[in-house]
Formats: C-alpha cells, sequence, structure tokens
C-alpha cells in the first residue's frame, strides 16, 4: 500500500521537475537566439516605461495561486479538509459528546451498549464493548491527521535539509549516493515492519517508522534539483560575488522548489495514513485506547462478513476515503498550478 | 439379484437419514469435518513443546498409557493393567500386545514396545533437544533432574553453586523390563502420578526413529510415526492438515469421524463465522462481537451452540508484591500500597467481575465467576465433596466480592495508614495486557473505568498498557513488570496442591513468578507475617499424603486464608466460547488437565449444526 | 554496452554486499530468545552452549565472513520458532513458487488492463470512459485496500461461486486473488500512461508526425506509448517485488501459502533466523529488480546513451 501511493507521488515529481526545467530551458534558448545587437542595444527612452518598477508582472506564486483556483473541486477540498480538521477538535467541546474511550452503560441494566446500531443516543452507533462509534471516529481522524502532517513534516525537514547539503556539498555527494542507493534497494514495507517490530507501539514509533525511509527520496529529489540549478550562471555569480552558500541556497535554489514540496507534503499525508492501516492490520499498530482510523478499520474489518454490524466498518472508512481523495486531488491540482506550462 | 439388493439397501439408507433428520442430527462419519485454524504449528514433535496448538497432533495420533473418558473417569490406554508398590513409588504398566506403529500412510512400521516409551523419556532428558517439559519430570521420574543437569553442568556447578555430577541414564526411573512391561520410579510419593500420564512428556515415540532423526523428529509428518486414533496424511504448513482414521489402532471401534481437515486461515476469526453459512465448515468460534447478530437473524440462530464448559484454567488477579516496572509508575508507591491488607481489600471489593466477563458472555457472565482460585468439580475427597466446597471456603463462597461500601471502608482504612507510611494518590496501578489475546484490551478498558469509577480517580490511577505480543509472560509476568493483572494457572494433576504453585515460593526460590509473594518476607514488609503464615499452611498442608481428606482440607484452609487476605482475587473459570459446530462436544475426552480435550477419539460428526437446545440435551 | 552492463552489475552486487552486511549485523542486535524454540526453559549453561554452537559468540568480523561462506552455499540457517529445526531453505522452498506464480498473474493481468484502460483514457480525453476510468483510479486510492479486499472476496465469491479459500487447481480460486493484487497497479498504469499520452500529444515531434500526415493512431503507438511505456517498464521489476510482498492482505484473506504474511509472522514469533533469511531475500530481489529495471531501459529506450548517466534513475 504505502509502496503504490509512493509510485504515483514518484511520477507527479518527475513530471513536475521536466515541466519547470523545461520552462527555464526554453527562456535561455529564446535569449540565445537573438544576436549579439539584439542583447546589446541601447533602449529607446519611453515615457510611460519610467514609472514601471519591475520589467515584468509575471509572479510565480500568483499565477500558481490563480491556476488553483481554477480547479474550483480543489478548492472546495481545501475547504473540506480544512472543516475536518478544524471539527476534529471542536467535536470533543460540543455539548452531549461522549469520550471515545468510554464504555457506556445503560443504567437500567447496568450492561454496556454492544453494537447499538446508529441512532439518536449514539449517532453513529456503539462497537462491541459501548464505546460512541462518533466519537471514536473524530477521535481517530485527529490521530491520523496528526500521524500524516508529523510524518509529512519531519520528511520535509530531513529531506530538505539533507537534499541541500547532499547536492550543494560535492564532498557529500558520494556517501548519500551510497546511503541513496542501500535504502532505496530495501523494500519500504520491509523497513516499516521491522521498526514498528523493535520499537514499542505508540503514535511516535509509527511517526518515527515512516519518516525513515521517506525523507530519502524528498533528498534525492531536491539535490538533483539543485545539481540543475546550482551552476546557472546567475548562482555563479552570485557566488563570485561572495554571496555565502547559505543564503544561495535560501535565497536562489528553494523557492524554486517550494512547490515540489508542498506537493509531496500534500501527498505523504494520506500515505502515512494508509501506512498506519497497514501496520495495523499486521497487528504491529497502535493500542485501542489510542482511537484511529487503523485501529476503527481494522476492528470494523472483523465484524464485515455480519451485514447489520457492517456500519463499524463504512463509517470510518467513509472518513478516511474522503480524507484521502482530497489530498490527492488537491496535491495534483496543485501540481498542476505549479507547472509553469499552465501559466500562459 | 446383488443390483437389487444394493438399490434396497440404498434405498433403506436414505430413509434412515431421514427419519433420523425428523428425530434430530444423524451423525455422518463419512464426510470430512473441516476446520480452520489461524495459527501454524511450530512443530509437529510432541515431545519438546509445551503449547497446546503443537500438542493436537500428539494428542490425536499418539496414545497414552491411561486415557479419559467422555466423563471424566480413567480407564485403561495402551496400559491394559498397572500396579505399584506398597510406598507407591514404583509403578509397574503392562502394554497391550497389539498397538502399532504406523507411518503417514497409515501402513504398519512396527510395534508399539516398553522401550519406546523409556526412549522417549531419554529424548526429552537430553539437554540438547531443549525440551520445554523437562520441569514436570524433575522431582517425579527419579534421578531425572539429576541426568539432565548432569549432562548440562557436565559435573559443574549450577548458578546457585550446586554440584551436578553426570549419572548414566539407566539410574533415572525408567525400565523397560520387557517389551510389554514398563516400570517408571518415582523420586517422591506422587498421589496424582496416574493422572498425569495423559500429558505429552509420558507419550512414547518409535525408539530406532529418535535415534535416527534427533532433532528433526517430528518436523513435519513424514518425520514421526502414530499409534493413535489418528495419522497426519498432509502437512502442507499453512495450507491444511490432514487427520485420518488410523484403522490399525486397537480402539479403531471407538474413532468415529474418518477424515479432519484443518485448514490454515490467518483471518479465520472473521471468515470462519461466513464459511460456515455457505456450508464450507464444520466447526467456526463465533466471536462475541457478532454473536448477538448470529442469535438476532433466523437463517444462523439455530447453528449456535458453546464449546463444553472447561474448568482446567482459573483465572486471578495477582498483586504484585516484587514490582520491577519503570519508575514512571512508581514501583516505590505500588510496593508499599500493596504490602497494605485494606489497600488490597479495597481493590478486591471494588472490582465487579461481571463486566469484563459479559464482554466475552454477555448472555451467562455470573457462570464464569468463582470466589476460588480451585474451580468447582476439580476434584472430588474420598466422601465426594467437592474439593471447592471444603468447608474453609464457606464464607467466601457466601457471596460475590463486589462490594462498594465495603470496597469504600477499605479504601478509608487504608488512605490514613498509608497516608502516614508517605504513600502519594492516586497510587498508579500498571496493568499490562496481551494485544493478541481476544478481548484482553477490552477487558482492561472495563475494568479500569470500573474500578476507578467506585474507588475514585484519586484513589487509584490503573494504567493499561499493552505489553509484547510474543513472549507476553516472560517479558511481564516473570519479568514482574506489572501491579495488578489478570493471571491464569492449568492445573498439571488432580490434586489440590497443584493450585498453589502460582503462589507459594520455596525460600530462595522465584517458583512460576507470578505474584512474588516471597519478597512480602525477604524484605520484612508489612504483610510479611500474613504470607509467612500463608506459605506454613502450604508447607502443613504438602506434609499429609496418605489421608486424602485431612490433605484437601489443609489446602483448602491455606487456599481460603489467600483469599481472605485479599493476596489474590479469584476471578472466574474460561469462558466457554459461543462455537458452530457438527460435533456433540459431550462426547469428547474430558479432564481438566493435560490433552485429552484435545482428541476427536469418541465424537461422532452429525449431518447438521448442534443448536443451543440440543446442546443444553447434550449436556445432560 | 558491455560496459555499461558490466559496471552496473558490479555495483548491485556491491550495493547488495553492504546491505547484507548491514542488515546481518543489525539483526544480531535483536533479543537472543528467538534463536531458541523454548529458551523459558533452559538454562543459562544450554544456552551458552547453544550460542557458541551457532556461532553466535564468535567476534563480529568472523560471524559476518562466516555468514557470507554459508550464503554462498546457499544456507540461510535454520528456523528455531516458526518451523523448529527445518532449514529457513526448506520453509521458503514451498513458497516462493507460490508467490512468483500469483505475483506473475497479477503483474500480468495489471498490464493487460492498465495500459488499454490509459491508452483509452487518453483517446477520449474529457469523455464519459476517461471520467469513468479517474473514478476508478480515485476510488482505488482513496479506499483503503484492506476493506476493498474484504468487499470483493466476500461478494465475489459469491457471484462466482467459488470457495472463499484459496485452492491452487482450481482455475477460478485464482480470478478474485490475481484481481483484487492487480487493482492498485491497474489504477496506477492507466493513470502513468494516461497522463503521459496526454501531455506527449502536445510535444513538438509529434505535431511533425501530424503535419507529415500520419494517422493519429500509428503516432500514438509508434512513438508516443513506446515513450510512455520506457520509464514504466524500468519500474516493473520493483512493482512485481512489491506485488509480492503487498500481498500479505489477499494471502491471508485467501489462505495462499506464498511468501506475502510469512515475515509478519516470523517477526510476530521473533524468529530471528527466518526474519534475517527472509530480509535477505527481499533485499536481494530488491536489487536485482532495480539492476533489471535499469537494464531494460537500457535496452527499450535508444534514447539512452552508455557510461554517462548519473545515479540509478
Amino acid at each position: 500500500m504505502g509502496m503504490k501511493q509512493l509510485s504515483f507521488r514518484h511520477s507527479k515529481e518527475a513530471q513536475l521537475a521536466d515541466s519547470i526545467n523545461e520552462a527555464t530551458k526554453k527562456q535561455a534558448e529564446e535569449l540565445s537566439k537573438l544576436s549579439e545587437e539584439e542583447l546589446f542595444s541601447f533602449a529607446e527612452f519611453k515615457e510611460s516605461e519610467v514609472e514601471r518598477t519591475g520589467f515584468s508582472d509575471y509572479s510565480y506564486w500568483g499565477s500558481t495561486l490563480r491556476a488553483f483556483r481554477k480547479n474550483k473541486a480543489a478548492v472546495f477540498l481545501v475547504f473540506v479538509l480544512i472543516a475536518i480538521l478544524l471539527f476534529t477538535f471542536i467535536q470533543p467541546l460540543l455539548p452531549g459528546q461522549y469520550d471515545p474511550n468510554t464504555i457506556n452503560v445503560n443504567p437500567e441494566t447496568g450492561m454496556q451498549y454492544r453494537n447499538v446500531p446508529p441512532g439518536k443516543q449514539f449517532w453513529l452507533g456503539t462497537n462491541s464493548i459501548g464505546q460512541d462509534l462518533w466519537a471514536r471516529i473524530w477521535a481517530g481522524t485527529r490521530t491520523s491527521l496528526f500521524i500524516g502532517m508529523s510524518v509529512a513534516l519531519a520528511e520535509a525537514l530531513i529531506g530538505i535539509t539533507v537534499g541541500v547539503l547532499w547536492g550543494y556539498v560535492r564532498a557529500l555527494d558520494f556517501i548519500f549516493t551510497e546511503i541513496y542507493n542501500i535504502l532505496d534497494n530495501i523494500p519500504n514495507t520491509i523497513i516499516l515492519i521491522l521498526i514498528s517490530y523493535i520499537l514499542k507501539p505508540s503514535v511516535t514509533t509509527l511517526i518515527f517508522a515512516m519518516c525513515l525511509t521517506g525523507w530519502i527520496q524528498m533528498a534525492r529529489f531536491i539535490r538533483n534539483q539543485i545539481l540543475i540549478i546550482r551552476d546557472r550562471d546567475y548562482n555563479t555569480a552570485s557566488r563570485c560575488f561572495g554571496t555565502p552558500t547559505w543564503r544561495i541556497v535560501i535565497k536562489n535554489l528553494l523557492p524554486y522548489l517550494v512547490s515540489v514540496i508542498m506537493l509531496r507534503i500534500a501527498l505523504t499525508i494520506p500515505g502515512a495514513i494508509g501506512s498506519e492501516v497497514f501496520i495495523t492490520y499486521i497487528g504491529l499498530g497502535l493500542p485501542l485506547d489510542i482511537p484511529s482510523l487503523g485501529n476503527l478499520i481494522n476492528e470494523g474489518r472483523s465484524l464485515m462478513m455480519s451485514e447489520s454490524l457492517r456500519y463499524q466498518l463504512v463509517y470510518p472508512t467513509i472518513i478516511l476515503s474522503i480524507v484521502t481523495i482530497s489530498f490527492y486531488i488537491i496535491g495534483n491540482a496543485f501540481s498542476d498550478a505549479a507547472d509553469p506550462k499552465n501559466h500562459v | 439379484m446383488k443390483k437389487a439388493i444394493s438399490l434396497l439397501l440404498c434405498i433403506i439408507m436414505v430413509l434412515g437419514v431421514f427419519t433420523s433428520c425428523g428425530s434430530g442430527n444423524a451423525t455422518n462419519d463419512d464426510a470430512t469435518y473441516r476446520t480452520l485454524y489461524s495459527s501454524e504449528v511450530s512443530t509437529l514433535n510432541y515431545l519438546v513443546t509445551s503449547t497446546y496448538n503443537d500438542m493436537t497432533c500428539g494428542a490425536n495420533c499418539v496414545d497414552t498409557l491411561v486415557e479419559y473418558d467422555n466423563e471424566g473417569k480413567l480407564k485403561e490406554g495402551l496400559a491394559t493393567k498397572w500396579e505399584y508398590d506398597e510406598a507407591s513409588m514404583s509403578w509397574t504398566f503392562t502394554l497391550r500386545p497389539d498397538a502399532k506403529w504406523v507411518d503417514h500412510t497409515g501402513a504398519e512400521v512396527a510395534a508399539v514396545t516398553a522401550n519406546d516409551f523409556v526412549a522417549a523419556l531419554k529424548y526429552q532428558l537430553t539437554p540438547e533437544y531443549e525440551s520445554a517439559n523437562t520441569q514436570n519430570l524433575f522431582g517425579v521420574i527419579k534421578n531425572a533432574e539429576e541426568y539432565y543437569k548432569g549432562l548440562v553442568y557436565k559435573g559443574g556447578a549450577d548458578e546457585d553453586g550446586k554440584t551436578w555430577p553426570e549419572i548414566d541414564f539407566s539410574e533415572v526411573g525408567v525400565k523397560a523390563t520387557d517389551d510389554t512391561t514398563l516400570v517408571y520410579t518415582l523420586g517422591k510419593e506422587v498421589p496424582y502420578f496416574l493422572s498425569s500420564l495423559v500429558y505429552v512428556v509420558y507419550l512414547p515415540a518409535y525408539a530406532p526413529q529418535l535415534e535416527e532423526l534427533g532433532k528433526e523428529f517430528g518436523t513435519d509428518n513424514t518425520k514421526m510415526y502414530y499409534c493413535g486414533a489418528y495419522y497426519m496424511e498432509t502437512f502442507e504448513p499453512q495450507v491444511q492438515h490432514v487427520y485420518k482414521k488410523n484403522e490399525l489402532n486397537y480402539d479403531a471401534d471407538m474413532v468415529y469421524i474418518k477424515t479432519i481437515n484443518e485448514i490454515y486461515n490467518a483471518e479465520a476469526g472473521t471468515l470462519a463465522p461466513e464459511m460456515v453459512k455457505r456450508g464450507e465448515l464444520e466447526y467456526a468460534s463465533i466471536g462475541s462481537d457478532i454473536l448477538d447478530d448470529w442469535l438476532a437473524t433466523e437463517e444462523t440462530k439455530n447453528l449456535v451452540s458453546k464449546e463444553r464448559p472447561s474448568t482446567t484454567t482459573s483465572y486471578f488477579y495477582c498483586f504484585n508484591f516484587d514490582p520491577k516496572f519503570d519508575a514512571a509508575y512508581e514501583p516505590d508507591n505500588w510496593t508499599l500500597a500493596v504490602n497494605n491488607e485494606n489497600f488490597r481489600k479495597s481493590l478486591m471489593y471494588s472490582l465487579n467481575r461481571i463486566n469484563p466477563v459479559a464482554i466475552s458472555e454477555p448472555n451467562n457472565p455470573e457462570d464464569y465467576i468463582m470466589n476460588t482460585v480451585t474451580p468447582p468439580t476439580f476434584t472430588f475427597n474420598n466422601d465426594g465433596v467437592d474439593y471447592s466446597q471444603q468447608a474453609a471456603f464457606k464464607s467466601i463462597n457466601a457471596k460475590d466480592f463486589f462490594q462498594e461500601s465495603e470496597a469504600l471502608k477499605y479504601k478509608d482504612a487504608a488512605i490514613s495508614e498509608l497516608t502516614a507510611q508517605g504513600v502519594t494518590f492516586p497510587v498508579k496501578v500498571l496493568m499490562p495486557y496481551n494485544p493478541t489475546s481476544d478481548n484482553w484490551d477490552k477487558e482492561c478498558q472495563v475494568v479500569e473505568q470500573q474500578m476507578e469509577g467506585v474507588l475514585g480517580a484519586d484513589y487509584i490511577d490503573i494504567i493499561i498498557e499493552a505489553g509484547p505480543s510474543d513472549s507476553f509472560l516472560t517479558l511481564v509476568r516473570r519479568e514482574g513488570k506489572y501491579a495488578f493483572m489478570k493471571c491464569n494457572w492449568g492445573a498439571d494433576y488432580a490434586d489440590p496442591e497443584t493450585w498453589t504453585d502460582p503462589f507459594y515460593q520455596e525460600a530462595g526460590s522465584l517458583g512460576y513468578k507470578y505474584a512474588f509473594l516471597r519478597t512480602a518476607i525477604d524484605n520484612n514488609t508489612a504483610s510479611a507475617a500474613t504470607v509467612a503464615e500463608y506459605f506454613r499452611l502450604v508447607e502443613e498442608a504438602k506434609k499429609i499424603t496418605v489421608d486424602t481428606n485431612a490433605r484437601y482440607e489443609a489446602f483448602a484452609a491455606a487456599e481460603a486464608y489467600l483469599i481472605e487476605h485479599a493476596l489474590v482475587v479469584p476471578y472466574g473459570i474460561s469462558v466457554a466460547d459461543y462455537i458452530a459446530t457438527k460435533l456433540n462436544v459431550f462426547e469428547g475426552q474430558y479432564a481438566a488437565f493435560g490433552l485429552s480435550f484435545l482428541r476427536y477419539k469418541g465424537q461422532h460428526l452429525y449431518t447438521d449444526f448442534i443448536s443451543m437446545e440440543q446442546y443444553e440435551k447434550n449436556s445432560k | 554496452m558491455a560496459k555499461y552492463l558490466i559496471k552496473r552489475i558490479a555495483r548491485s552486487v556491491l550495493t547488495l554486499a553492504i546491505i547484507l552486511t548491514i542488515v546481518f549485523i543489525l539483526l544480531r542486535q535483536m533479543p537472543i530468545e528467538g534463536y531458541f524454540q523454548n529458551f523459558d526453559k533452559l538454562t543459562e549453561v544450554q544456552i551458552q552452549v547453544g550460542l557458541e554452537e551457532m556461532g553466535l559468540t564468535d567476534p563480529m568480523p568472523v560471524q559476518v565472513f562466516n555468514f557470507f561462506k554459508n550464503l554462498l552455499k546457499g544456507d540461510l540457517g535454520v528456523s528455531r520458532i516458526y518451523r523448529a529445526n527445518v532449514p529457513v531453505t526448506e520453509v521458503l522452498k514451498d513458497k516462493i513458487p507460490v508467490s512468483i506464480k500469483l505475483g506473475s498473474a497479477a503483474m500480468a493481468v495489471s498490464l493487460l488492463l492498465g495500459l488499454p484502460m490509459g491508452i483509452l483514457m487518453a483517446n477520449f480525453k474529457g469523455k464519459f470512459f476517461d471520467k469513468m476510468g479517474t473514478v476508478f483510479i480515485i476510488f482505488i486510492q482513496a479506499v483503503p485496500a484492506a476493506v476493498y479486499y474484504l468487499f470483493i472476496q466476500l461478494y465475489g465469491t459469491k457471484l462466482l461461486g467459488t470457495s472463499l479459500l484459496f485452492n491452487q487447481n482450481d482455475f477460478k480460486a485464482w480470478i478474485l486473488p490475481v484481481l483484487s493484487m492487480s487493482l492498485g497497479n491497474i489504477a496506477y498504469y492507466g493513470m502513468w500512461i494516461r497522463r503521459y499520452m496526454v501531455d506527449e500529444s502536445t510535444k513538438d515531434y509529434v505535431r511533425l508526425a501530424q503535419a507529415k500526415g500520419l494517422p493519429k493512431r500509428k503516432i500514438m503507438f509508434r512513438h508516443v506509448f513506446r515513450n510512455a511505456f520506457v520509464p514504466l517498464a524500468q519500474y516493473i521489476p520493483t512493482a512485481f517485488l512489491n506485488t509480492v510482498i503487498g500481498s500479505i492482505y489477499i494471502e491471508s484473506l485467501y489462505s495462499i501459502p506464498g511468501m506475502g504474511g510469512l515475515l509478519v509472522q516470523v517477526i510476530q514469533k521473533s524468529d530471528n533466523t527466518m526474519v534475517q533469511g527472509i530480509v535477505l531475500l527481499y533485499a536481494c530481489v530488491g536489487v536485482i529488480g532495480l539492476l533489471l529495471g535499469d537494464i531494460l531501459m537500457v535496452v527499450l529506450d535508444p534514447r539512452i546513451s552508455f557510461g554517462k548517466k548519473a545515479g540509478g534513475r
């Protein structure tokens, strides 16, 4: 599961990188077509041009945003995601909510509310020991989103740092390339399984295990881009003027990569949530008293064969699917929007 | 003419089936009994394993010297008669001459001889083979421990400084005087010796094969021979096991089901019930989470019955007197608290056991709760009195432990006493569970909420924690990494002494590493005197060997003392699972220990699933 | 070409050696319980003797050397817990063919269905078929495999009238597991091909071909599809490996005796030698997969020039 999503991500990135490179190449080509005279000739004085401060009103970010806004579905899903995220925090504060871990006991019989179907008292029903599914789903979504976002952020941070070093410091290239070759050769799933096994199950363990391999892809990508951009003339010029390396990296290189980084983050989150489901399935996931979408789906799976209990599987799956679809569509829309080809 | 007769026979048979269908449930022994299993055995070598999962093959494919019938009465097995000397230290068994070893195709290999028992015992006492069951032999079979440890330490000293000279196997208390005469010599008087014979340690194995294969014995179905009710025709790990009836078995007339097919599926819990509905299986366990649904649905409600209630295992909550868990859970604070009797009692009286049991058995949870450690009907004294109903248990059995007012009374007393000792409240109570045990996680959640609800979260703070799924007992219980946890113990033999094993620790020994009661004495804690008194009572009881009634009375007194002083909180017996089965579970061999319950011998396969009604009828 | 191949293979062997050494040393840090069937019941002395017999008390370099020596002989050690006293190779021997058969079938199905789907989607861009395809792809991405596999099994077996469980000798029993396993890759290939073909269709060379009057279909298949397929081909060996490992769900659901769930099982039983053997196997297959992918790409793509290639892929 994890691998499949990674591959989707790979192709998307490669495509984006290609078009960015192509666009810059074209610019350079067009410039070189001009003859010496055309390049170095006096410009006429134009009254109207005097007040203009820049030479172009093209702004990469402005265009990206504009292109993104055109995709109505993606914009809508951004709001859906924000709403879901906010609601996971608001839900416990609403009146009349149950605690996700409390086992609800029927005061009349003294027995637990087991497998109560969705209804007035429990909106989405209860599970087999009488915990409120509505509360568990929201708590679970919170946990899963937290895991996803932490993984994405950590991956981005480590990936960018290492990638920049790797690409910019020639001495490190060999070492990092070898590390990459090694890590990339062991299937991700295996590393995920091994780490989750060696460490005790907890949210931190899961995040750690998922970050362990993800950053290398990010670093590799950044490194490749930096190699391409590093020796462009304007950077060589900067270096000649004595601009410190870190400044070149931050000012000249990173902005170039932001769109790709954002895309990666957007696609890592659903990937991590999916991995959590997988890890839970193989029995190395979070304990039951930390509700997560993986836990809920796994619990629901065992009831799947009984039609009247299937709601316990369906509801968590729906929320997980909405979150996943949203991130994918937003990520794709964003990468399309960030593609300079689409800015014309 | 012949045709006509066979036609007639056919008609009669068909009619027979119909009529018996009308009257209930006919037998259909020629059909295959199919069942799913979700955990593959790690070996078929019954001589080295201590898990019931691995023993299933040994139990069904190898006969024991004696065996139990379906009512729990001991009867002859491979041995047709046995006698013992006056001191009951030397037991002589006469084997039946017609017992045969067969291979995995059911073809005869050789006769079962007394030497096969000797070789099997020697195999287990060979350290190289790493048998898990040597403890069961130590102290029982004469010189077993001496021989084994002699080989381990080669005349050197063990961790405690005791030297173990190497001795010859001929000094070990097992002899084949001729092909059909087997003599066991015991190391001490063992009142329950006969009952302990129905366990893997006393199973035979074909001597020449053991010799030849060594470590490889039992690694698959071609690397062992069979002398029991079945032989294993096919062993494809993680695919299936096929058992066929052994027609050459001396007791083949008592073996009804012809073919047993155990099919592997990692998600058996989810799939088996569905496969039962589709007629693809003859057995499935119906988990408590889908039970209500099955009972409510017309199509499935008559498919559900129950497992035979088993009193093999007793569950109880242990207090850990030697906590070794992380400082974050405040082990020192816990040590002070747990040595206070009022504190322990407040926990004992606040636990409503109905709630956690109801998770597995929502309908009659109270049937599975008991107030003693020893389960009912475990053993009877010479007057036929159930051990668990001894006079000493009268007040304990009188009413349920759960009483809020009592709990709060003890709580107040404990607070005033413990505050003086500097105990901080809430006392952290670490309660680990094994995530792979069905429902244990849920039970812990229920117990936590229920007990904290009664006593207040400012008094105790129960912390439930998932332990490692593998080697849970080794890493958690035996390491002392818990404060208050559900533990269990299964009888090794038919004598109440077996139920003192989890609690009694000889000086300088950790015993089976349950509650670590000895630590209370060693550290001279507030409960040292109480524990010492319990140990004294156990030691007194062990000394009585001849007078059964007196022996039982003495053990009952010790156990009652243990419970009255809340050194343990009795919990219950294993919940009889709800199942869908075409077997009458009451036809199987029955005993409270050993491997009898694993055997298919004596059971018929029926055409229909047993309904609850039939189950009730069968149980009478 | 030959020079590139030799260099590439040499690098793979080196990488493999490093991975194996690291994994070996890492796994040696696991608790020694995993080397004994009944660790609980053994005395200190026995454990010590056992460890010595297995060569686990030697200094690490010696252990590594012995490990490679045995590996070359095809000896992966003996399982202690998962299947006590059975050689690891013996255990794997029965399982690998099943996984390869199943994996190949799934691979073939996903290529046979995924590629045409992508081509057709690109061809009818924006039309009904394209939209249906997109819905399918999004569905596969969004719904956890753990969930839709179960539904396929439950209703698929009813529909086909087959048993819930797998049976090697029954063709019908192969359909659902293979189909379930391929769904993810069908979606992936479909998406990839569609995207690539749509993007390429505006490229200069396509325009040139159009200007020259070549029929659209011919352009699409001769040129565009071939270009799109090359990077995909590189991914196939790795994808195959992932299909095999990723079949944990399918294998557990249908009781298929393959490799998929094996690693998880031996991990849960902490059988150290088995864990080691399987991780090694996967690492080997992973390295070989990448190697094959690169070679495949070189063979298929005339644009690749030798010697200048930086990095792996």
